[in-house]
């Protein structure tokens, strides 16, 4: 009898243990990262009598947490690389915006300018054409300083993100340092796992996972620790590390994460990937930067262009032409460690050569290297380094200064800061140099059929340019220059002295001359105006390799997140499919429960009953 | 597989959500008529569209550079029109002064006074200007006046030979303007081959009369004298003195040496000689000076009056060359007001291609966006009432 009333006991404290299991299931429907539980019920040891072994009720085992370890394991990963494609794409997505609006892009900004100065071609004496140039002109410069400043922004921005990114990765870190050694003194107090804390943490793993790729790695003890990178431990039991951020090696403007450790901080940058982290510093090196120093190269490229040609020219005012552009210069970054007083002067020989990398200059051995700094391909580099025979490679010109150690190095970045430095030189009108400073005449009494087809100046610094010279031709295929000499003259070849060159067309006759000299009051030569809007068509290739690059590298990056995401949502269901909770189930299961509470509850008063009915017979 | 019941609420949130972020999207297609309105949403074709859009303000300037130069080649060719008009009246006075026998002095004088309206007129034309105040002929000298007198009398060219060239194609240059050397400057003489000129000392009346090149290969350039040995015999020598043909005189047969020929008229009287040179090149402006001041100077003798008319033909023939050195110039400016034209119609044929490609990027095609935005309502309502209904179900509701 006494069996019965604790076998019915039993099943009430069960079902009770089931019905609060339910209880909390539903009240926990709703709460992030809560995993499903489950009562295990177990039939007691039953009791051996002659006839049998009779039952003796139920016990409950434990309280299961429905969770699969593969599952959240993909969760975790899925989440990462969606973190790192999400912010990658997001700010891709606003270069993207920047370089390919097609009313405020750089494309049509020079393309203003181009016309502008073909606006001076058609009339290269007006005044209002030409001060039209050189607002477009400043409208170009202020352009490239906007898209610069707007990149610059972006850097100052990832700077702020990465500091709360590592102030995120730093919190959470903690906790989960703390909720291991809650678990494991959980687990080691009743042997049984305390689901709630286990959830908490797995909420917590998928938290940092989003920030930075995290490899987890379980204990027997229950508690589980967490290495990112290449392995280095951001968690370890119950202790976690901390993460600072810092400036980079050449104190440049961009922040880099590193491991906080008493005998110095060690940079890791470099070994992080996946997640929000992994996405920035990703997007930094392979979107940002390339996109600053090519929008810096651009602006090198058309003041290089734009200044040679109009050098070359003849102003209204018949002095010859100055430098349209000033655009600023490398910026050399030396390596914190570097010995005292060492210094480098670098300067762009040829800005059509720069290749819009950054280099690093290093100094071992006894001999300087040239490498790119993101992909570490060595650069020859020719000359000694010295003022007299600098060292040049792509387009720069490297002077060392003071005297190296070994293993002094140097970040050149040759266009970061050009668009910063760039300016309009001209301001007055008059000064465009539209015109040519020489010009060519066919003497009256040729009668040959030679024609000028064209006059070129190939060496506007020579000092001999505007010196009249007369070229007389003494028989169809040689020529004397100014009464002297006797040259060959190869049909269709040009006849180059004091630095410019004659094209003549058709078959001079003896004794045919052809004059070249000073353009004064060319006032109505545009000739070089119209060279210099030739010239820039390079540079507007350059803009659409930028833009097209820019647009492709978003394109990639939006496709590569949509899949990202399409696969975390997969995964993140199936774990869902596991763990979640399903109030039509746990309907379900507290009607089954209530109803088994209930027959135990019967089973209890039927021990009363039978014990009433033996008192009543035993009474009378 | 079963299912939670925050992943069914939050899936079919998702779902809704991405379903108005779709139709969004949609709507603002339609309402802007672009498919891409931001270049994220498409960045491939938003590069493609900055290219066309650049393309597009780039044929813009084109079409201006070609007006600029249009509008100076139609000056050009108006100056021409004029100057050639002018070199026919010239042309006119020439001949009334050579054809008539019976012209005094006086008469003369007229038509020489004529001439020299004529030749101020033709200076005028050739000193116009287009609408930026620039000289048409200058050359890049283009504010500087060209033709002017100087203190001896004759018009000296004060431009280059510089011409401007405009961009009128991404591949092509066209010069908007000739200069005045070459418009009147750089003129042949003559019959453009050679040249007879009787000697100032001459003392018979021979007049020159035609020239023609029989056979341009036989030519040999140089300067050739022809020497009357007696009236009737007559000797032509080479700059070497070598003689090159002798023959037998008969007045108004035709002379013919090294593939040319000529006819001399009248008696000669020995050792008068002419000089055959080759064509030299002479402005418009020394040739109408001569022409005035050969009418102008009184002529008594014969011999005189034979030097006059072999100065009226030699002018005759430098009119027409003038006439047809500026219309050979009209010609030329006219080949390129055509090709203009023809530029226009390739630069409008470009553009359309042009805003074709870029509208097929950019816009909308309504007919696909209105059945998208269709459907996508239909989904979207179909997604919110089923979740309606299908999120009141519960097996609590049956649990009392």
């Amino acid at each position: 009898m006494a069996d019965i009333l604790s076998t019915g006991l039993s099943g009430l404290l069960a079902f009770q243990r089931g019905l609060d299991t339910t209880s909390h299931n539903i009240a926990n429907v709703s709460t992030p990262g809560y995993s499903r539980q489950t009562v295990e019920l177990d039939t007691r040891q039953p009791e051996a009598y002659g006839n049998g072994w009779i039952g003796r009720g139920v016990d409950v085992a434990s309280v299961r947490r429905n969770y699969n370890e593969v599952l959240a394991l993909q969760v975790r990963n899925s989440s990462s690389a969606f973190s790192q494609l999400d912010s990658f794409a997001a700010r891709a997505e606003s270069i993207s915006n920047l370089f390919s609006d097609s009313n405020t892009g750089l494309s049509a900004t020079l393309q203003n300018f181009i016309n502008a100065v073909q606006g001076v071609a058609n009339a290269p004496t007006s005044l209002a054409s030409r001060q039209v140039m050189l607002s477009q002109a400043q409208s170009l410069v202020d352009r490239l300083k906007a898209n610069a400043s707007q990149l610059d922004q972006m850097s100052t921005g990832i700077n702020a993100d990465l500091d709360n990114e590592v102030t995120a990765i730093n919190s959470d870190a903690m906790a989960i340092a703390s909720l291991n050694t809650q678990i494991a003194a959980g687990i080691s107090q009743t042997g049984q796992p305390p689901n709630d804390l286990l959830d908490k943490r797995d909420t917590l793993l998928n938290d940092l996972a989003s920030h930075v790729g995290v490899n987890v790695v379980a204990q027997t003890d229950g508690t589980v620790s967490v290495f990112i990178g290449t392995g280095e431990p951001l968690v370890l039991s119950g202790t976690a590390a901390k993460l600072t951020t810092q400036r980079d090696g050449y104190n440049s403007n961009e922040l880099g994460i590193a491991f906080t450790n008493p005998a110095g901080n060690v940079d890791v940058s470099s070994n992080l990937t996946g997640g929000t982290i992994g996405g920035l510093l990703q997007f930094r090196s392979q979107m940002l930067d390339p996109a600053i120093n090519q929008l810096g190269k651009i602006a090198a490229t058309v003041a290089q262009i734009v200044n040679a040609q109009h050098q070359a020219g003849t102003a209204l005012n018949g002095s010859p032409g100055q430098a349209l552009f000033a655009v600023g210069g490398a910026t050399v970054l030396p390596a914190t460690g570097n010995a005292v007083g060492g210094s480098l002067t670098v300067t762009t020989t040829n800005a059509t050569q720069l290749t819009g990398k950054d280099y690093v200059l290093e100094y071992t051995a006894g001999a300087w290297s040239l490498r790119q700094s993101d992909t570490g391909t060595s650069v020859a580099l020719a000359g000694a380094g010295t003022l007299a025979s600098p060292f040049t490679a792509d387009g720069l010109a490297i002077v060392v200064n003071g005297t190296p150690a070994a293993g002094d190095h140097y970040l050149i970045r040759p266009t970061s800061a050009a668009v910063q430095g760039m300016s309009v030189l001209v301001t007055d009108p008059n000064a465009i140099a539209a015109a040519s400073p020489v010009r060519a005449a066919a003497g009256l009494a040729n009668s040959g059929g030679a024609a000028i087809a064209s006059l070129q100046v190939t060496n506007s610094a020579n000092p001999a340019l505007q010196t009249a010279t007369t070229i007389q031709f003494t028989g169809a295929t040689t020529y004397t220059i100014n009464g002297s000499g006797s040259y060959t003259y190869t049909p269709g070849a040009p006849i180059a002295v004091n630095g410019w060159s004659l094209t003549l067309s058709g078959t001079p006759a003896t004794g045919d001359q052809f004059s070249v000299g000073s353009n004064a009051n060319g006032s109505g030569d545009n000739s070089n105006a119209l060279a210099i809007a030739n010239a820039l068509g390079a540079a507007n290739g350059q803009i659409g390799a930028l833009a097209g690059q820019v647009g492709v590298q978003t394109s990639q990056a939006q496709s590569g997140r949509d899949a990202q995401s399409a696969i975390h949502d997969e995964s993140v269901a199936a774990l869902d499919s596991v763990s979640g909770v399903n109030l039509d189930e746990e309907a379900a299961s507290m009607l089954q429960y209530q109803q088994a509470y209930q027959a135990a509850a019967q089973v209890i008063r039927i021990t009363q009953t039978m014990f009433q009915s033996l008192l009543d017979a035993t009474r009378s | 597989m079963r299912i939670s019941t925050s992943a069914f609420n939050a899936a079919a949130i998702s779902d809704m959500e991405q379903a108005q972020t779709t139709l969004s999207k949609t709507q603002n297609q339609l309402a802007t008529g672009k498919r891409v309105n931001s270049p994220a949403d498409d960045p491939v074709a938003a590069v493609k569209i900055q290219e066309y859009e650049r393309a597009k303000q780039e044929s813009t300037q084109f079409g201006q550079n070609a007006d600029a130069a249009r509008n100076r080649l139609s000056l050009e060719a108006q100056a021409l029109t004029d100057a050639t008009n002018v070199m026919q009246q010239i042309r006119e006075l020439t001949v009334s002064a050579a054809n008539s026998a019976t012209l005094t002095d006086v008469d003369r004088q007229s038509i020489a006074a004529q001439v020299d309206g004529l030749r101020q007129s033709m200076l005028d034309i050739a000193n116009r200007k287009d609408s930026n105040g620039e000289y048409l002929f200058a050359g890049f000298s283009s504010q500087t006046q060209p033709f002017a007198r100087n203190s001896s009398g004759s018009v000296q060219y004060a431009g280059d030979q510089g011409v401007r060239q405009l961009q009128i194609s991404s591949s092509q240059t066209m010069a908007d303007s000739d200069s005045g050397f070459g418009v009147f400057m750089n003129i042949q003489n003559g019959n453009g081959i050679f040249t007879v000129q009787p000697a100032p000392g001459n003392a018979g009346d021979v007049v020159v009369g035609t020239t023609a090149v029989l056979n341009q290969a036989a030519w040999v350039p140089g300067n050739y004298i022809l020497k009357f040995s007696t009236p009737s015999n007559y000797t032509i020598v080479d700059a070497s003195n070598a003689v090159v043909a002798t023959g037998t005189y008969t007045a108004g047969s035709a002379i013919s040496f090294n593939g040319v020929q000529f006819n001399l008229n009248g008696t000669p009287v020995a050792n008068d000689s002419f000089a055959i040179a080759p064509a030299g090149k002479q402005d418009v402006f020394s040739m109408l000076d001569a022409l005035s001041s050969a009418l102008s100077t009184p002529v008594t003798t014969a011999t005189q009056r034979a030097a006059l008319a072999s100065t009226i033909g030699m002018t005759l023939s430098q009119v027409d060359q003038t006439i047809d050195h500026l219309t050979t110039t009209s010609a030329s400016v006219g080949t390129r007001l055509n090709v203009l034209d023809t530029i226009d119609g390739a630069r409008s044929d470009a553009d359309l291609q042009r805003a074709t490609s870029l509208s097929r990027l950019q816009d909308v095609d309504y007919a696909t966006a209105i059945s998208n935005m269709n459907q996508q309502l239909v989904a979207l309502q179909a997604a919110q009432a089923s979740y309606a209904r299908i999120s009141q179900l519960s097996l609590f509701d049956y649990v009392s």
